[in-house]
């Protein structure tokens, strides 16, 4: 049994395939072994902080963390024996000690169910190893979008990592060292002081809630279930797909989509929070004109279209062609964009058409 | 004349490992490194200042405060302890606490800005030069203390007529790589940090890595508590340490090297950088060494207070200007290290010992040691003991030898309760387990290990519990973050130590200590996870009525 390089190892006792570079986490992870880690996102470089993805490995003397190491030809990889489960339950009693709770809302975020799912799991609500708590929480953070419930924090870092890596922002850091290790801005300060541009991106990929997305949770005295809807943002041409999360009718969160094509996870602040308008009540729902007094009424499309389209020939029939110009919206996809060259540039007349973001 | 930002960032841009260098002269420009500062530097060095600002609150030493610089430090490390460091320390109003200052052979350390001072109470502190290692017994041959007690040493010229510098020649004029690491290889000599890893095998590994410009690496960030015997090394001998650097320069063909040495070596720090230049003076190194044509240049790098910074990939990260995290391994340094070049990273004495490695062969070196172990290994002895002070052993002299006919017995001749092995890292030796000899097989099959050859004495009037609940204060103080098991292990080990958590039952107490002990040692990502434990585990071991009595709180 092998792949075209013919590389295999021997994962708890059976010969499998890999591909050079993969780690045993990787591929692990393929044959559905179900290694337990809370500091692995697997769009991030592995950590090796959590150490909970320890994996026995004949000729080493100790176990090794299967997201750091790289898988090798012969290698013989237990993934789970009475001595790694007994590890990992500790490991895991001891970041239930540490932290405040163990349950949070699923609003709080994507990732935030996986602490509390492993330590149920590995049955850790034992209360053992009780001590001082780690981790300062931040309520003088007064933006809207990022909780920064610190009392929650494992040091994972993934936090700080996904805003290194995956965002380029660089925003936040670690400060300290050891059970004071508390995750921080430049001087510990608010994030709106910082570089931080708000894309929630440490909120999703946090495993205990620690941070959480503050939208979302105003919902979550709603006592029903939440429904996710893949969609694609409507923000901007990139396409991100997000998984829209409802409760009822309501909308109550975004999503990133991990799997979505065009993003991989990421958002910008506008997609991850920016959702408010859809149930506010200024939200225009119909087309409005204006009637022989000036004021708007309501109207159906068709109306409203024949007033534009009367008014925009109008103007090119009195001023010219080049009196017009129009401005298209970056939240328009490509299609529409093309539309809307269209109209201005065949029906209309005139070139004088640009995008919102450079008019 | 003070210099300006722009200047001292300017310069430092033109360096090698700027970020250190440039956080020390802000620092001692200003008396702390302040806001703006750190924003200067992040906009000169293009560090993320978020990140810059995480990495400077990782070091114990760098103050954010006005006047934070020169504000005394009192050693609170355990042997300073016995000296009375808590109340000196409480007589000395705005002074703060740091670890094991690695002075354990002399009155309390006080360092204030870039002295040292020593002694017992606030009033009577003094500068003194670094003790010389006492004499060893008439017959015994030293390898790196051959010729520490001789003062002309420390000058280049000195250094000189004792015979420094010929290995260095020998090896440039008239000597390939290969037969250089081959002496070491065959001399036996293994690291002298604590890890044992077979010199001229590293050395080999570095050579024949693809990729470069190799590094050489000195590790001179000695933050064990109980070991101080790379600056006696360094402070009566600097030109031997140069000179092994540059030994291991040629056998690697490496033309740089750092020396990282630890903050709280302050003199140390002055008197290198003066060797330094007078041996680029005398086209001993630069880019012309003894006319051979080959470059080898000594940077000397100055840490700012991290116990892991010794630990080789964490120094790696701290010269890079990264969080001193440890790295995760494979790959190693040998073939990634400083920039991912390949880099042998060496302690201070494991360099020391190649000058006269190379001069005198290597059977000579082998048969230092006694019986089947080759070579001397540099003992810090201190604690409750008559002589404390540095040795230099043949490996395989029996503890007892060194405690009693070597360093004068126990003080006061009372009696030895337990010993520490590898400064803290090794944990405790106590009854016949003393009954060891210094060589890493004898001391492995206890449960414990050599290492960087700390020992420490506690005598019958020690409280054992309250010494091991100082020990794991250490570790969690010096714990990262960047681990679970360390990071939450060895708080909480520590909180079960001083009686502020735990159960309060004695077998309860037991389970979660061997769970603990298990699983740190089992699954940390390094050294100082590993090793903290052994605190514990022989405490219980060697101590069971003590801890008997610590749980129930009698």
């Amino acid at each position: 049994m092998s792949d075209k390089s013919g590389l295999t190892l021997f994962l708890d006792g059976e010969e499998v395939p890999f591909t050079r570079g993969e780690s045993i986490f990787q591929v692990s992870e393929r044959h559905e072994k179900e290694i337990p880690t809370l500091c692995y996102d697997d769009r991030l470089d592995a950590f090796g902080g959590c150490r909970l993805c320890v994996v026995e490995l004949e000729g080493a003397r100790n176990p090794v963390a299967s997201c750091t190491t790289k898988a090798e030809a012969g290698m013989r990889v237990t993934t789970r024996s009475g001595k790694l489960e007994m590890h990992r339950r500790v490991l895991l009693e001891l970041v239930v000690s540490e932290n405040r709770e163990v349950d949070v809302d699923e609003l709080s975020g994507y990732a935030s169910q996986e602490m509390a799912t492993l330590v149920d799991r590995y049955e850790a609500r034992t209360g053992r190893f009780e001590g001082r708590q780690s981790g300062a929480s931040r309520p003088d953070d007064p933006n809207p979008f990022i909780l920064r419930d610190y009392d929650n924090c494992i040091s994972c870092y993934r936090c700080v990592r996904v805003c290194a890596e995956q965002e380029g922002d660089y925003a936040i850091s670690i400060m300290g060292r050891g059970f004071d290790t508390q995750i921080t801005t430049e001087f510990g300060g608010i994030l709106k002081e910082s570089a931080c541009t708000f894309c929630g991106q440490c909120i999703q990929t946090c495993p205990t809630g620690a941070l959480g997305d503050i939208k979302a949770l105003r919902h979550k005295e709603i006592e029903l279930p939440i429904e996710k809807t893949r969609s694609i943002c409507i923000y901007c041409g990139v396409g991100c797909s997000v998984d829209i999360m409802t409760k009822g009718d309501k909308i109550v969160g975004i999503l990133p989509a991990m799997d979505g094509p065009a993003n991989e996870g990421a958002l910008c602040v506008k997609g991850q929070f920016a959702f408010d308008f859809v149930h506010h009540p200024d939200r225009l729902k119909t087309p409005f004109v204006r009637d022989d007094q000036g004021e708007l009424v309501p109207a159906t499309w068709d109306d409203a279209l024949d007033k534009a389209a009367a008014g925009l020939m109008a103007a090119v029939n009195e001023h010219g062609r080049h009196s017009l110009y129009a401005i298209a919206s970056g939240r328009a996809p490509n299609e529409a964009g093309f539309m809307m060259q269209k109209l201005v540039r065949a029906g209309l007349g005139t070139s004088y058409i640009d995008n919102c973001s450079r008019a | 004349m003070t210099r300006t930002n722009e200047e001292l960032i300017s310069q430092a841009k033109g360096q090698e490992a700027p970020l250190l260098p440039l956080l020390h002269q802000f620092h001692e420009r200003d008396g702390y490194l302040s806001e703006e500062a750190l924003r200067a530097i992040s906009a000169g060095l293009r560090i993320p200042l978020a990140d810059l600002f995480g990495t400077v609150t990782f070091y114990h030493h760098f103050a954010r405060e006005p006047g934070g610089q020169a504000a005394a430090r009192v050693c609170t490390g355990p042997v300073c302890k016995m000296h009375g460091a808590d109340a000196l320390l409480t007589s000395m109003p705005g002074a703060t606490g740091m670890p094991c200052s690695g002075r354990c052979d002399e009155p309390i350390p006080v360092l204030r800005g870039n002295q040292t001072w020593v002694g017992l109470a606030a009033d009577a502190l003094e500068r003194r030069d670094t003790p010389v290692p006492p004499a060893a017994p008439a017959g015994t041959t030293e390898c790196v203390f051959a010729h520490i007690r001789d003062e002309n040493r420390k000058s280049l010229s000195g250094y000189r007529r004792s015979g420094g510098y010929a290995a260095l020649e020998k090896a440039v004029t008239s000597m390939t790589a290969d037969e250089l690491i081959a002496v070491v290889d065959a001399s036996g000599l293994a690291g002298r940090g604590g890890a044992g890893f077979p010199t001229g095998r590293k050395l080999r590994a570095v050579q024949e890595a693809g990729g470069g410009p190799k590094t050489v690496v000195c590790n001179a960030d000695e933050g064990e508590p109980g070991c101080f015997k790379d600056r006696a090394l360094m402070d009566h001998d600097p030109h031997a340490v140069l000179e092994g650097m540059a030994l291991a320069c040629v056998a690697t063909g490496a033309p740089r090297a750092f020396l990282y040495l630890r903050y709280e070596y302050p003199e140390t720090d002055t008197l290198l950088a003066r060797a330094i230049s007078q041996a680029e003076e005398a086209g001993i190194l630069g880019d012309d060494v003894f006319g051979s044509g080959r470059t080898i240049r000594i940077h000397l790098r100055r840490g700012a207070g991290a116990y892991i910074c010794g630990e080789e990939t964490s120094l790696l990260n701290s010269l890079e200007g990264k969080h001193p995290f440890p790295r995760n391994r494979p790959p190693y340094p040998v073939t990634h290290g400083y920039e991912d070049t390949p880099t042998a990273v060496n302690n201070v004495e494991t360099l020391a010992s190649l000058p006269p490695i190379v001069l005198h062969g290597a059977d000579w070196y082998r048969s230092l040691g006694m019986g089947e172990h080759a070579g001397t290994k540099v003992i810090s002895l201190s604690g409750d003991i008559a002589r404390p002070g540095n040795y230099e052993v043949p490996l395989g002299l029996p503890l007892a030898t060194l405690i009693d006919d070597w360093a004068g017995g126990p003080r006061n001749g009372n009696k030895i309760q337990a010993v520490t092995m590898a400064g803290l890292s090794g944990g405790f030796l106590a009854g016949d387990d003393m009954d060891v000899t210094l060589d890493e097989p004898s001391i492995r099959a206890k449960g414990s290990f050599l290492g960087a050859g700390g020992i420490m004495v506690f005598d019958e009037t020690r409280d054992m519990v309250a010494v091991a609940h100082q020990a794991m204060e250490f570790f969690a103080h010096e714990s990262c973050g960047k681990c679970f098991p360390c990071r939450i292990g060895t708080q909480r080990l520590t909180e079960r130590l001083a009686g502020d958590a735990g159960p309060g039952e004695l077998s309860s107490w037991l389970d979660e200590m061997a769970d603990l002990n298990a699983t740190m040692k089992a699954t940390s990502a390094c050294g100082l996870g590993m090793a903290a434990p052994l605190i514990t585990e022989s405490l219980v071991r060697y101590f069971p009525e003590e801890v008997r009595a610590h749980v129930s709180g009698s």
